[in-house]
């Protein structure tokens, strides 16, 4: 089934048909978005578009080595954005009896840095009380069995998070109190252009890291074959946990990121879960280097809805785009990398 | 006169026996529909028949045909349908605006909810059919996140369109019956419970049902006997739709009020999800069993326990996330493991 649709002339037609009709209308988006509402707004989608790709890269990871369809992700958001207010604000609320300049840049990165930790121990506590005990009993159905466990793990963050802290939105207005920068006669604020370097850094970083390090080859030889991988001696259960705790510590990473945007509160996740399953199932689901590039795409799109045909529509869209692509080029527009989109 | 004696005991063997096999036709054991009677009879006797307990009954019933609904495809096909409240909630508002007769929306057809509400429940079918169409070919986490996605979309349109639906303000359609009473409405929600569950378990019990389990357990190994996997998985995902909209439309009917946030939203789906899957999945009435005591455990914990707001949900979570990892065969396996210990103690 899976060769015969891989291979078939008008799969590959309807692929680089989606292809173009989606880079193409994300082309023109930024272009009109450019002329409507001018290149800050482009800068915006930028700095959003990184942060969907740094969530997605995870989402991706997650499905195509553990075959997880991950849908607790919003909520590793919503604990890096919880993370990060609650170091950052004491010493925000410090530095204004004693100012610091050396404290006051470093401050944020400490946040954004904790709560990357966090996500980095949560995803493995997750991994070892979860999963893997699942993994130990039946691997029979995995996929639907793991997507309800993850749709567990998500209620009891909300709910637990609504418990615990209650629905009070917190957030901070930015992370640094310095004059705007000046480029290409736009003003735009620090906050923006750090977090969109930290995205381009973690995802070169990670990029590295799966391509050129031991560990990495071996997170991809898992996701090509698993028993292949298990022959030639790699630890399963490391790799697992290790790929879980990495995908839940970037979108812990983007919740911290964009604590000036998103206030945290318990259903912050939702959006951001949202558009990174939209990123995920558009450039094909399971496909990592896709997913960067897809971010970009997406938010692109996503403030283009905004600016055209208004904020309230920005649940609908998506899902009309999605119903394009499952019917011209259901492995996504740059092809899936996990084995076999169709039923197995 | 021993002879008579044992005549007349035979007799009643073979009436007993006529009765156990007709129930079982319709998808009942003796014991099931034994229950089924003491929850129809249950709102008459005292400490049951106060309005408030009626209402919980009603939402247990409620909720018992979801799970069943929703059991028919996530436990037979194993595709997990993650749009069911917005599929439900489309049933549900179609129904409510066919029925509209006041004047604020743009239409007031005016038409009777007896009427409107199977018009809901077509318009919850063709949804699903087209959806079934577009991702059942694929893998089942298609289907999941599509529905998904589709009913972020329904509730997004809900409220974009207050014209037609007053958006979240909430619309208010007018009930089914003139009376105040909860009874004759927990009448109503019963009969369509166990319609659903009776038509549902006709169609699983003839070669239907066996084509899905196949599917449900190893679909290649299905295609390779000549199962025409798609047909089926559509068929099932229409069918468990269709009923979802009924069911909705009942709904609009009996509560008079509905936004799209307290009925379509994806955490209503996964109520009715935990539910099923507590329940014990692909046994369907696992579900309907659980949804009476599980209301009112969730009930009695709402309303005794209000300043910890969310914390019925945790619940669910935990308790979905610990039949699913520890004992995935739920309530309807502990009983199957019951009843095989006790036959093997008594023969």
């Amino acid at each position: 089934m899976e060769g015969s649709v891989r291979g078939s002339i008008v799969a590959r037609i309807g692929r680089s048909l989606t292809a173009a009709i989606v880079l193409g209308a994300s082309l023109v988006a930024g272009v009109a978005i450019a002329i409507v509402a001018g290149p800050a707004q482009i800068a915006n989608a930028v700095v959003t578009g990184g942060m969907w790709a740094l969530m997605s890269v995870g989402l991706a990871l997650v499905f195509g080595v553990m075959n997880i369809p991950h849908f607790a992700h919003g909520e590793s958001f919503m604990i890096g954005a919880y993370v990060s207010y609650f170091v950052f604000t004491p010493v925000h609320e410090y530095l204004k009896d004693n100012p610091n300049k050396f404290l006051s840049t470093v401050a944020p990165f400490a946040g954004i840095l904790a709560a990357a930790l966090v996500g980095f121990v949560l995803g493995a506590v997750i991994e070892k009380l979860i999963f893997y005990p699942l993994r130990r009993r039946t691997r029979a159905q995995w996929v639907m069995n793991a997507f309800l466990l993850t749709v567990g793990i998500s209620f009891i963050f909300t709910n637990g998070a609504t418990l615990v802290l209650g629905p009070n939105f917190r957030g901070i207005p930015r992370y640094w109190d310095v004059e705007p920068l000046q480029f290409l006669g736009m003003r735009i604020a620090v906050d923006r252009v750090v977090t969109f370097a930290i995205a381009v850094i973690t995802l070169a970083a990670f990029w590295f890291f799966l391509r050129r390090t031991r560990t990495g080859r071996a997170i991809r030889a898992v996701s090509q074959d698993e028993v292949g991988a298990q022959m030639v001696g790699i630890n399963l259960n490391f790799v697992h946990t290790l790929t879980f705790s990495l995908a839940t510590s970037m979108a812990a990473m983007s919740g911290a990121c964009l604590l000036f945007m998103f206030q945290a509160y318990p259903t912050v996740g939702l959006k951001p879960l949202y558009f990174s399953w939209y990123v995920v199932m558009l450039v094909g689901l399971g496909n990592v280097a896709g997913a960067m590039v897809g971010g970009f795409i997406v938010a692109l799109l996503q403030m283009a809805t905004q600016q055209f045909v208004g904020i309230a529509w920005e649940d609908v869209v998506p899902t009309i785009m999605m119903i394009l692509v499952l019917l011209l080029a259901p492995s996504g527009i740059f092809g899936s990398e996990v084995k076999g989109v169709q039923e197995q | 006169m021993k002879d008579t004696a044992n005549t007349e005991r035979n007799r009643l063997s073979k009436a007993w026996n006529g009765v156990v096999v007709g129930l079982e036709r319709i998808g009942f054991s003796p014991l099931g529909f034994g229950l089924l009677l003491i929850i129809a009879i249950l709102p008459l006797i005292p400490p049951f028949n106060q309005e408030h307990i009626l209402r919980w009954l009603i939402m247990g019933a409620f909720f018992a045909a979801q799970a069943a609904a929703f059991d028919f495809t996530a436990g037979y096909i194993n595709v997990v349908n993650f749009g069911f409240a917005a599929i439900l909630g489309l049933g549900a508002y179609t129904s409510a605006i066919l029925a509209n007769k006041a004047p604020f929306l743009i239409v007031q057809p005016g038409i009777s909810p007896w009427i409107s509400i199977w018009i809901g429940a077509l318009v919850a079918g063709l949804l699903g059919l087209l959806l079934g169409m577009l991702t059942l070919r694929l893998r089942g986490i298609f289907a999941a996140v599509m529905a998904w996605f589709v009913g972020i979309a329904l509730m997004g349109l809900v409220r974009n369109l207050p014209d037609l639906t007053r958006g979240a303000l909430g619309l208010h359609p007018p009930s089914l019956l003139e009376t105040s009473s909860n009874l004759p409405y927990f009448y109503i929600i019963l009969a369509m419970m166990v319609v659903t569950y009776i038509v549902l378990r006709m169609v699983t019990k003839s070669h239907l049902g066996l084509a899905f389990k196949a599917i449900g357990q190893n679909i290649d190994a299905a295609r390779a006997s000549g199962i025409n996997p798609t047909k089926y998985r559509v068929l099932n995902f229409t069918l468990s739709c269709l009923f979802a909209g009924w069911l909705g439309g009942f709904n609009a009917h009996y509560l008079c009020s509905l936004t799209p946030q307290t009925l379509m939203h994806t955490s209503k789906t996964v109520e009715v999800l935990a539910i099923a899957y507590i329940g014990g999945r692909g046994s369907m009435w696992g579900g309907m069993v659980v949804a009476f005591p599980f209301v009112f455990f969730i009930e009695y914990l709402r309303s005794n326990l209000q300043e910890l707001p969310g914390l019925h949900l945790v619940i669910y979570g935990v308790l979905m996330i610990l039949v699913m990892i520890f004992y995935p065969d739920g309530v309807a396996g502990l009983y199957r493991w019951i009843v095989a210990r006790v036959k093997s103690r008594f023969r």
